[in-house]
């Protein structure tokens, strides 16, 4: 199944890429050369999706599930989350949410939700087709809504629902929290070797937590590229290059892939080549990206020399995943996937923010507003206040929708940004 | 008893008693009731948004942001605590906006219930949260002694055997009652002592007990609260009952177990397992769904109405497969979407009427056919 028409797919696009090649802008370094082989990857991920059904079990899993344990029973993974980013680069999130409001979803739900839903309901995507899962695993470390989602999918298709549940870290993490999430590993693992029909390779597990844990650790290094100055890439690249982390954290193609970007970045750095030409002042982003809006903005804010340079949202993946440990593969899978950001408290995010700001000498900050994401946006307007009374540091709050533009309003989004950039001086 | 919330709280602070502010949903009361801790719930403060607004989006639900303009017009400094159970991911991020940002300068806690589906692992879990809680307000608000607990808990118990009595006699047509005033008393227990509520339940049973048969469609209400007030007394002045609930703050609360109480943490760990589905502990949609014709075939009801409050999550994502599910049935059913304390828009007024003229006309055509 490995190379199935995949050589033939990818002459097709690059001659179709030929044909849409855009001007440069002038504002910006040249392009990532790495852009191509990550279209690739991603492209040849969902083009095997289709063909997995029957071959290997096929798993769907949200953004911040534990999914190394999945990889040791050979699933195909598919993430709604990413594909919902996809249909959102490709301005169908209206379309496909649209869809799941004719169903009876309600315009407020997460636009994520609604456009893997309406997608469930209609089949219409710019991947081709998504194979049907055999099993649904959901963790709530990033929100309680990917729960009440997951659990539309398996009621409408009659498909298992794996939940792992992460308590919520109000104060420090707790040694009964621990136990309780290393206990549902154990008892996960009979319920997957039934719906995979393989064994548990404790030996495989490891394998697959030190690369997983490797990959964490180089994204994190790719990143940190970006405390440079000039950085030598944005932000929007970060968002766009975060794929392989996500889906396919785990397998040594995402590893190799962030070793090959990282040596990029690192030569862009010794030969001094910014994202931005004139890089004169640094921002940070604060939420999920706005992504039928990514080169809009990457051009917008190029043209006043302004570069984001971080992100707590690419940070995620960054931040705890590498300390998965082969020793205690449960234990440390616990730890890392319960303190993630959005599962943490907000004092914890304030005293991360303020680490970005100084480590990656950020000028000021974007955030968004997100109402498709709570844990994201709720706190948000005091984080706003307290980074200005702590460190002095400007910022901008922006309503938006990461993928449904119909509640996104252009004008007054771009006289906000214009009068933000104007007080930073650009 | 004819007082105001405030005063029954002050009064029970000149008591001795304290006062700990609850946000909503599931907490284990007898805990707090044990340590002579008074649990004043925040639901639905009829307050205007003023402050709240500095702190939260307009898309953030009206229960979190009339909670937080509770604490900061200053209507809670005679509180001594907040809890804050695990309920939603706004409730989650309310909690640490008060705890780390907004400093409500009295102790918070946090009481985390698993999502995950009712094995060992969560309830072992869930009883070592009952007593991690315990331990913690111990360390506050002094000695949990056992015997208090068990007494407690046998308070629990009565308070839900009593509220069990009136749902079931409401069920059966014999409930001398109006909705409004029926959830009137039963939103009681979200202030009072168990003592005081267990004789306003009595009494409200004694009143309201009827040997008559009540006439009169009937519907089950489903959602958050039965906010706002005005869909009761709408529903009252067109002569149509209640019959049953499937509201967060009433029946889903309820603590129902075979169970005789031995530990009185095990005991609390039991009921919390055998309460009817809720989204916010992670019940599946055909488990909601079971629940909910049941509720039907017990009442007799013809029609559902989901009163959803504005940007709840945990209600919006189920309604859709519910309402297809009822409509296989031949149920009618309504959704409204609400805002805390608003009232009833003429629209909503009239989408009420209109729905409960086909619950009627849904109900003469069933007794006709029979």
């Amino acid at each position: 199944m490995k190379d199935l028409g995949a050589p033939l797919l990818f002459r097709i696009m690059e001659k179709r890429k030929k044909k849409r090649l855009r001007e440069p802008n002038p504002f910006m370094g040249p392009p990532l050369k790495c852009a191509g082989r990550l279209r690739q990857i991603m492209t040849r991920h969902y083009y095997l999706s289709r063909f997995a059904k029957g071959a290997r079990p096929v798993a769907w899993v949200t953004s911040g599930a534990p999914v190394e344990i999945l990889r040791v029973f050979g699933f195909y993974t598919i993430y709604p989350e990413n594909h919902g980013a996809l249909c959102g680069a490709q301005k169908m999130g209206p379309e496909l949410c649209a869809e799941a409001e004719k169903k009876g979803y309600h315009s407020d739900l997460c636009s994520y939700a609604r456009i893997d839903l309406g997608h469930a309901f209609s089949g219409k995507t710019p991947a081709g087709r998504l194979p049907r899962p055999d099993l649904l695993f959901a963790s709530n470390n990033i929100c309680q809504t990917v729960l009440y989602w997951y659990k539309q999918l398996s009621h409408q298709w009659d498909i298992p629902l794996i939940t792992f549940d992460t308590p919520y870290n109000f104060q420090e993490i707790r040694s009964g929290d621990i136990h309780f999430m290393v206990r549902q590993f154990e008892e996960m693992v009979p319920e997957l070797e039934k719906i995979s029909g393989r064994k548990y390779s404790h030996k495989r597990f490891q394998k697959i937590i030190r690369i997983a844990a490797e990959t964490s650790r180089t994204w994190g290094q790719v990143l940190a590229a970006m405390k440079h100055r000039p950085a030598p890439m944005t932000i929007f690249d970060a968002f766009v290059h975060l794929a392989p982390v996500v889906s396919l954290r785990g397998l040594p193609v995402a590893l190799e892939y962030y070793r090959v970007l990282l040596n990029e970045l690192n030569e862009r750095i010794e030969e001094g080549i910014g994202a931005v030409r004139e890089e004169k002042k640094r921002l940070m982003w604060d939420n999920i990206a706005v992504w039928f809006k990514l080169r809009d903005w990457s051009h917008l804010f190029a043209e006043r020399g302004v570069n984001f340079v971080a992100a707590t949202y690419t940070n995620a993946w960054a931040e705890t995943i590498h300390h998965l440990t082969e020793e205690s593969p449960f234990e440390s899978m616990a730890k890392a996937y319960s303190l993630i950001i959005l599962n943490n408290n907000l004092s914890h995010r304030l005293k991360l923010m303020e680490k970005m700001i100084r480590d990656y000498q950020v000028d000021g900050l974007v955030i968004l507003s997100l109402r498709s994401c709570k844990p994201y946006s709720v706190g948000q307007y005091d984080l706003k206040r307290l980074l200005m009374e702590r460190l002095g540091i400007k910022s901008l709050i922006i309503e938006s929708d990461m993928t449904d533009f119909r509640t996104y309003s252009e004008e007054q989004a771009r006289t906000r940004i214009e009068a933000f950039l104007e007080g930073l001086g650009v | 008893m004819h007082i105001t919330r405030k005063e029954y709280l002050l009064e029970q602070k000149e008591k001795g008693r304290r006062l700990m502010g609850v946000f909503p949903a599931l907490y284990p009361r007898e805990i707090l009731w044990a340590l002579d801790i008074v649990p004043a719930e925040i639901w639905d403060p009829p307050l205007e948004i003023r402050q709240a607004g500095a702190h939260l989006q307009p898309y953030i639900c009206s229960v979190v942001r009339l909670g937080l303009e509770l604490i900061l017009q200053g209507k809670c400094d005679f509180l001594d605590g907040f809890l804050f159970p695990h309920t939603c991911d706004s409730i989650q991020n309310l909690a640490s906006v008060i705890y780390d940002f907004i400093g409500a300068r009295k102790p918070c806690y946090f009481f985390y219930h698993p999502k995950i589906p009712h094995g060992h692992t969560a309830r072992d879990y869930y009883l070592k949260n009952l007593k991690a809680l315990a331990a913690e307000l111990k360390r506050q608000f002094g000695p949990l002694k056992m015997d208090s607990l068990r007494e407690k808990v046998d308070m629990g118990r009565r308070i839900s055997e009593l509220l069990g009595e009136l749902y079931d006699l409401r069920a059966a047509r014999r409930l001398d009652a109006s909705n409004e005033a029926f959830y009137r008393t039963i939103r009681k227990g979200e202030y009072l002592f168990p003592d005081d509520y267990i004789a306003e339940l009595e009494g409200f049973l004694t009143q309201t007990r009827s040997e008559e048969s009540r006439n009169g469609a009937t519907i089950i209400l489903s959602g958050i609260l039965p906010n706002p007030p005005q869909i009761l007394t709408l529903l009252d002045d067109l002569d149509v009952q209640v019959g049953h609930d499937d509201l967060l703050n009433g029946s889903r609360r309820l603590l129902i177990s075979n169970e005789k109480p031995g530990d009185p943490f095990e005991y609390m760990a039991e009921c919390y397992f055998h309460m009817p589905p809720c989204p916010t502990r992670g019940s599946s949609i055909s488990d909601r769904m079971r629940h909910l014709l049941s509720l039907i075939n017990a009442t007799g009801a013809k029609g559902v109405i989901f009163n959803v409050v504005k940007f709840c999550e945990p209600e919006w994502f189920d309604v859709p497969n519910l309402q297809e599910e009822l409509k296989k049935r031949g149920v009618p059913s309504l959704v409204l979407d609400t805002e805390l304390n608003q009232g009833l828009s003429g629209q909503m007024k009239t989408r009420l009427e209109a729905f409960i003229e086909i619950v009627r006309v849904h109900r003469e055509s069933i007794t006709t056919k029979h």
